[in-house]
């Protein structure tokens, strides 16, 4: 109830948006190149115009947020090198389109977290929901609890790293890019993919179409060791390898008869 | 520059390479030895090449080069390239051209970005902000129609 709090105090103009103006609240506690702000009774507007004062034109680099309380579309544009936390858990669109900020969750995340993200590093705590780092370009995004359905769609480069276990179409479309699933992952993994890898530790409920086992290589192993190896993770575990198989690849060129043997 | 250009109708542009869209070429883009200090990890977020490990060696018109996702263009590189390098010293490369500020997709953002962010984005610390004073541009003699 305390969170709703929050959420009354904001009030909403006609098309429903919250904070049409575009005031900063510069209510940070800065010290040096850190600062500290509690988010409980902010908009997320509010939230992102304060992230971006302090990191644009404070000179922060280290910004710690009490209280995102869940909010949607929180950190998303940081376009700087910074570190960002968030003592506790945000909403849907978390931390999209950065490019540079190092991230930390200390809670979950909702759908589409980093989603578009060209680089930097998140880290989340707990669980995130469907359509985790969607259209991904780069970066690294560890999820430490389980993702929901079509992780990594669109993914097109970046590595996505889940200790937990996966939803349905993981990496559906994917073009590029790396994902190390440690637990199980639901029906139609690498749907339609078209490049990429997929590391998956547990069970495959099924593959998707196209998703086809790889060949394990040494480049494979330096590859997810130093990885684990970064983020503190410990030993991986043994995990299979999957790739596209390109048969899609030109399908539109291919003959009718043709395409329904691919598919 | 690419030799896929053409300006007349029905013909478009084929291509566009770094040094079209800038108009010249770069030193680091034919001397090794202005890339080689480059430090990728310190260049990059977190404790790891971080989105430099999609960046490959490619090749354009038949050259060496390397892909500008800021620019959407590629970036030739003249000098030989030892073997066995030929990732590190595209990242090099790159990362140069970003920081240099000579990237088009950079030197666009003083008069077209929208939302204040900084100029060189997260390869220089400090960078100065811009796009704090976007205005919709006017074209000159046009009037929105009524409907």
């Amino acid at each position: 109830m305390a969170a709703l709090a929050g959420e009354h105090s904001i009030s909403y103009d006609a098309r429903g948006l919250a904070e049409p103006d575009a005031a900063v609240p510069k209510v940070s506690e800065i010290s040096g190149t850190s600062a500290e702000f509690d988010a409980h009774d902010l908009s997320t507007r509010q939230i992102n115009l304060e992230l971006r004062w302090l990191i644009y034109e404070q000179g922060v680099t280290d910004v710690t947020v009490r209280n995102p309380g869940a909010k949607h579309s929180l950190g998303v544009g940081i376009l700087s090198r910074c570190k960002i936390t968030f003592d506790g858990s945000l909403g849907y669109f978390g931390c999209g389109i950065i490019d540079g900020p190092e991230v930390h969750v200390k809670g979950r995340v909702g759908w589409s977290a980093c989603e578009n993200m060209m680089s930097g590093v998140v880290v989340i705590d707990g669980n995130a929901g469907s359509l985790t780092g969607a259209a991904m370009r780069g970066g690294d995004l560890v999820v430490k609890g389980r993702v929901g359905a079509r992780s990594g769609i669109d993914q097109k480069g970046g590595t996505i790293i889940v200790l937990g276990s996966a939803g349905s179409m993981n990496g559906f479309m994917m073009q590029r890019g790396r994902q190390i699933i440690c637990g199980d992952v639901g029906h139609g993994l690498g749907d339609s993919m078209y490049d990429g890898t997929i590391y998956v530790g547990g069970k495959v409920r099924s593959l998707g179409i196209d998703c086809v086992p790889g060949e394990w290589t040494d480049a494979d192993t330096e590859f997810v060791e130093r990885k684990f190896r970064i983020y503190g993770l410990g030993g991986p575990p043994q995990l299979q390898k999957f790739v596209c198989g390109k048969k899609l690849y030109n399908y539109d060129n291919l003959e009718p008869s043709e395409r329904k043997l691919v598919l | 520059m690419s030799e896929h250009l053409a300006y007349s109708e029905p013909e478009k542009i084929k291509s566009i390479d770094a040094e079209f869209l800038s108009g010249h070429r770069f030193p680091y883009q034919e001397d090794i030895s202005l890339v080689e200090d480059v430090d990728l990890d310190a260049a990059t977020p977190g404790d790891d090449i971080n989105w430099l490990e999609d960046v490959e060696l490619l090749s354009e018109d038949g050259t060496p080069a390397v892909f500008d996702r800021y620019s959407n263009s590629f970036l030739k590189i003249y000098f030989p390239i030892p073997a066995g390098r030929e990732n590190e010293i595209a990242r090099k490369v790159l990362i140069t051209h970003l920081q240099s500020g000579n990237s088009y997709g950079i030197r666009l953002k003083e008069t077209h970005c929208k939302f204040p962010q900084p100029e060189l984005g997260p390869w220089v610390a400090g960078s100065r902000t811009v796009g704090s004073e976007w205005k919709p541009p006017v074209l000159e003699g046009w009037e929105a129609p009524l409907h």
